[in-house]
């Protein structure tokens, strides 16, 4: 219980620590935020001068940080200047749908990586094995972003999959089954993006994983007392390879978020992705310090995940700590 | 063939890559930013080899292209004269290295025919040139940003192993936020706060800066990693022994270490921030018109009637695969060597 | 006691002394309350006197190391004094020491570890001069070779990597590389374990044979007692961090007073054979 309680202390201070960065970032701009707007013929000084004083930029940062601190425990997050709404009401909506995304795409992602690394570790060296790290080596090369253009292209020529989008224009008429496969076939593009752009990484670690436990003498002591080798690969090797693995899994979830941030946008799925860049280019501060607090929030139940699942995995953890 | 034989092979096409976009002026046959109403979003012009009488020609020719009167977007091949492909032709004069200018570029043909080896864009514009040019600008912002991530870690990676305390401390927890923090979430908030409209130099290297902040994290970890165990050595103590300085003992005993390391992270680093930049400059926020670079490129897929009917624009992504895929190789064969410890 | 105590004096004032040497390590495992104390010197007393050669023996973590490091000057003692030439030297911080630096040298057990395997064997040698700013260039090569030679190394070799050399050829290395400086003091942290008794033999001719032509003093420390009493003139014993006898070689050997030489004299081969040893070497 120690270690999860020092866990979440952690967990806090990085939420502190992001917060503080994006604040101090702010300060960076050369020149202020809203000079370009100066620049801008149609907007009046008097209305750049209000902008500036709603957005306490003429107060010092620890003022505005304490500020919106204060908002954040009265649940506003800060407010949005572009939609006139609390960012929380944003961006609450917009994190379940990445939410959504993210968490199907890794659970795919893994209940796919897990049995063919397991299996190329097993055929290590061999003719399969080497086929499918140049598979790997292959799909790793290839950005997301080209990824996701590739399969967009592929949805429109072949009129399979509905392209963009989270639901269909109709989707409220439909009955609650059509709904469910009206959303399922809008999430196949982006998912099968986020999962082709995982599995390399994933594979790789999980065979390299397995093949330094397959090495080790009780495998070949298990092997010898007649063990099945399906029994010995999943039930014998792969425990013991279970706890980089798990590592992994709470730091794939960060290469998994600026990966869905990428499709959202490109397939138009209403997550955080097109928010934060809206935000960036309307200037929007304070959705831009909300996203990214909602990503590190991500972030940290992701690598708490790992954590519990470690404790409960490996009994080692819990003797030490417990 | 062996690993050390594939990374050769892989080493020397990425090499090729890159003098063929360094020398980008000499290898376009088109100007980069000339625009040709008259034939947006040409299909790429095929190269022909037999004629229509059947006769086999050991150069390759191509006929004029010419508008379709009533399609939109559409052409044909002109059959009435075939226009042989020449080499080091006279054309648009470019600058080598920025300074002489020269004329004389790789291949071409005779007006009126043009080449278009990648197709045109939406204003009649070159995209195999503009993928040249792209390259220098997409390639040289990841090389530049690796440059300045690798120098950040050194400092970092150095100080943090050598003198411990608390400087170790608090660089370690940075490090933590940065590594924690997903890489294109923080390129996004960081690229919010400073200004969307810039000049294209002044943009370039804002790009640069911010896409080198990112990614210091690891690598500044392996270095210190490194560095602490040079420092237990017991030359080291030796050295103490002669009286000799930090920054002698840092230079001579424990900077000779990291080498591997930046040359494995920069092959690793090096197509990452392309893709950083081609990523940016893909939403908006990067490099914009009329540079060419290869995000701005793609960034013509967003629009579907492009995405449909044109996918000649998908050319610059060929490009992007084929420098990471050098890299990587490249990458990998570092990691190899650093493994079996002749680095 | 009287006689040594004389003896000692005629030698002349000691050029290094230690007075209660204290100096413990604590080891804290992360996120628990558990520590561990390890007591590595309790009350260390010790001479050295100047032109003879010291030992200093025990079994392995009795202190042996914890009390060169700090005579050298390269970890603080937690409380006592150290003198070296009749100057107290306790707690001198890296620039106060620094003039005196090079007066005390080490040499260590693991040549390969101890040598910068990416340097040439020249380089070796050229390192303290080169950090002591005495030599430049032809002249600093010229003086490696020099050094080289005297070691018994050919100057043929300058160009060569440590790891090219055998373990005997690296200790002559290692030990050429702590006199160009022209120490007066030279600490040897168990030098010569792991090398067989033939380069043994060859390493303890060469070390006398510089003791005299350079006016040396040496502190010799080896958990190997018949090995030391082939050349040492007094020898202290080391248990538990606790230096409990220390005197010229013949009184250690002839009378042991503690049970911990007693134990050492028996594994090194019986008191007689060692005292023959000594007897032998023909010290005085």
């Amino acid at each position: 219980m120690k270690f999860l309680e020092r866990r979440l202390v952690h967990a806090i201070l990085l939420l502190i620590g992001a917060s503080a960065l994006c604040f101090l970032f702010s300060t960076l701009a050369p020149g202020g935020y809203f000079d370009e707007m100066k620049l801008n013929p149609q907007i009046s000084p008097g209305t750049v001068a209000a902008l500036r004083s709603q957005y306490e930029l003429d107060r010092p940062l620890p003022v505005r940080y304490e500020h919106w601190v204060q908002s954040v425990l009265r649940g506003e997050w800060g407010y949005s200047f572009a939609y006139n709404l609390p960012v929380r009401s944003l961006v609450v909506v917009r994190a379940r749908n990445t939410l959504l995304l993210t968490s199907l795409a890794m659970a795919l992602a893994w209940l796919i990586a897990v049995p063919l690394g397991v299996w190329s570790a097993s055929r290590a060296g061999r003719w399969e094995d080497r086929l499918s790290t140049a598979g790997t080596s292959l799909l790793l090369s290839v950005p997301e972003l080209v990824v996701a253009l590739g399969l967009l292209y592929f949805a429109i020529h072949t009129h399979a999959l509905p392209v963009g989008g989270m639901v269909s224009a109709d989707h409220d008429t439909l009955g609650p089954w059509g709904r469910a496969r009206d959303l399922a076939a809008h999430l196949v593009i982006p998912v099968t993006t986020l999962v082709l752009a995982s599995l390399p990484i994933l594979i790789r670690h999980v065979r390299a994983s397995v093949v330094e436990v397959l090495q080790a003498p009780f495998i070949q002591a298990a092997r010898g007392h007649g063990v099945g080798r399906t029994s010995i690969r999943f039930r014998y090797a792969l425990p013991a390879a279970a706890n980089p693995l798990i590592s992994l899994f709470g730091l794939s979830v960060a290469g998994l978020l600026s990966g869905s941030l990428l499709v959202e946008v490109i397939v138009g799925w209403p997550g955080l992705g097109p928010l934060l860049l809206e935000a960036c280019l309307s200037r929007d501060f304070y959705v831009v310090v909300g996203v990214v607090m909602m990503s590190t929030l991500f972030m940290i139940l992701g690598s708490l995940l790992a954590d519990v699942m470690l404790v409960i995995a490996d009994p080692r953890v819990r003797m030490d700590n417990v | 063939m062996t690993s050390r034989h594939k990374a050769m092979v892989a080493a020397s096409l990425l090499l090729a890559l890159h003098l063929a976009i360094l020398f980008a002026g000499f290898m376009a046959p088109s100007d980069p930013t000339s625009q040709n109403r008259d034939f947006p979003l040409v299909p790429p012009t095929s190269l022909h080899f037999v004629d229509g009488r059947g006769k086999f020609h050991i150069r390759p020719f191509v006929y004029e292209t010419e508008p379709v009167p009533e399609g939109l977007h559409e052409y044909r091949e002109n059959h009435a004269h075939e226009y042989p492909l020449h080499f080091f032709v006279s054309g648009f004069p470019y600058k080598v290295a920025g300074l002489i200018t020269w004329h004389r570029h790789l291949f071409g043909v005779q007006a009126p025919a043009q080449i278009f080896l990648a197709g045109s864009d939406s204003y009649g514009r070159d995209q195999f040139s503009r993928i040249l040019y792209g390259g220098q600008i997409s390639l040289a912002a990841g090389m530049l940003a690796a440059g300045i991530s690798l120098l950040l870690a050194l400092l970092v990676g150095c100080a943090s192993g050598f003198y411990a305390g608390w400087i170790d401390e608090s660089a370690m927890r940075l490090a933590e936020l940065f590594l924690v923090l997903p890489w294109l979430y923080l390129l996004l908030a960081i690229r919010a706060f400073l200004p969307l409209h810039l000049s294209p130099s002044g943009t370039f290297f804002l790009l640069v800066a911010v896409i080198g902040t990112i990614g210091w994290a690891r690598p500044a970890r392996l270095i210190r990693g490194v560095v602490l165990s040079a420092k237990s050595r017991k030359y080291v103590t030796a050295s103490r022994c002669f009286g000799a300085s930090d920054t002698y003992i840092l230079r001579r005993h424990v900077l000779p270490h990291t080498y591997g390391i930046l040359l494995t992270q920069a092959a690793l680093l090096v197509p990452q921030y392309v893709i950083a930049e081609v990523t940016l400059s893909f939403l908006g926020l990067g490099l914009g018109e009329p540079m060419p670079s290869w995000g701005n490129l793609l960034a013509n897929l967003q629009q579907y009637n492009v995405l449909v009917s044109y996918w000649w624009m998908f050319a610059p992504a060929l490009a992007l695969v084929l420098v990471s895929l050098g890299y990587l190789a490249v990458a990998d064969a570092f990691h190899q060597q650093l493994q079996s410890g002749s680095m | 006691m009287g006689s040594e105590a004389a003896a000692k004096r005629a030698l002349g004032p000691a050029l290094m002394k230690a007075h209660r040497l204290n100096k413990r390590y604590i080891q804290r495992t992360p996120f628990s309350r558990k520590k561990f104390v390890i007591d590595a010197l309790v009350d260390v007393e010790i001479d050295i006197a100047p032109g003879c050669i010291s030992a200093l023996v025990g079994e392995s973590s009795s202190g042996k190391s914890t009390l060169a490091s700090c005579l050298a000057m390269s970890e603080k003692a937690d409380s006592g004094e150290i003198w070296f030439e009749g100057q107290e030297i306790t707690g001198w911080n890296d620039r106060q020491f620094a003039p005196l630096r090079p007066r005390i040298q080490l040499v260590f057990q693991d040549s390969a570890g101890a040598l910068n395997p990416r340097f040439s064997a020249a380089q070796v040698i050229e390192e303290p001069l080169e950090v002591q700013n005495r030599e430049s260039g032809a002249k600093l090569r010229r003086r490696a070779c020099e050094v080289m030679e005297e070691v018994g190394l050919s100057a043929d070799w300058a160009d060569r990597s440590p790891l090219e050399f055998s373990g005997g050829q690296r200790q002559r290395l290692a030990i050429g590389r702590a006199i160009t400086l022209k120490p007066a003091l030279l600490i040897l942290d168990e030098s010569l374990s792991g090398l067989d008794l033939s380069t043994q033999a060859q390493i303890l001719n060469l070390l006398l044979d510089l003791k005299s032509t350079h006016a040396l003093t040496y502190l010799l420390i080896s958990h190997d007692l018949s090995l030391v009493g082939q050349i040492a003139d007094f020898v202290g014993v080391m248990h538990h961090g606790r230096l409990v006898e220390f005197g010229p070689m013949q009184q250690v050997l002839g009378s042991p007073q503690h049970d911990e030489t007693r134990k050492l004299l028996a594994s090194a081969g019986g008191v007689e054979s060692a005292y023959r040893a000594a007897q032998a070497g023909g010290r005085a």
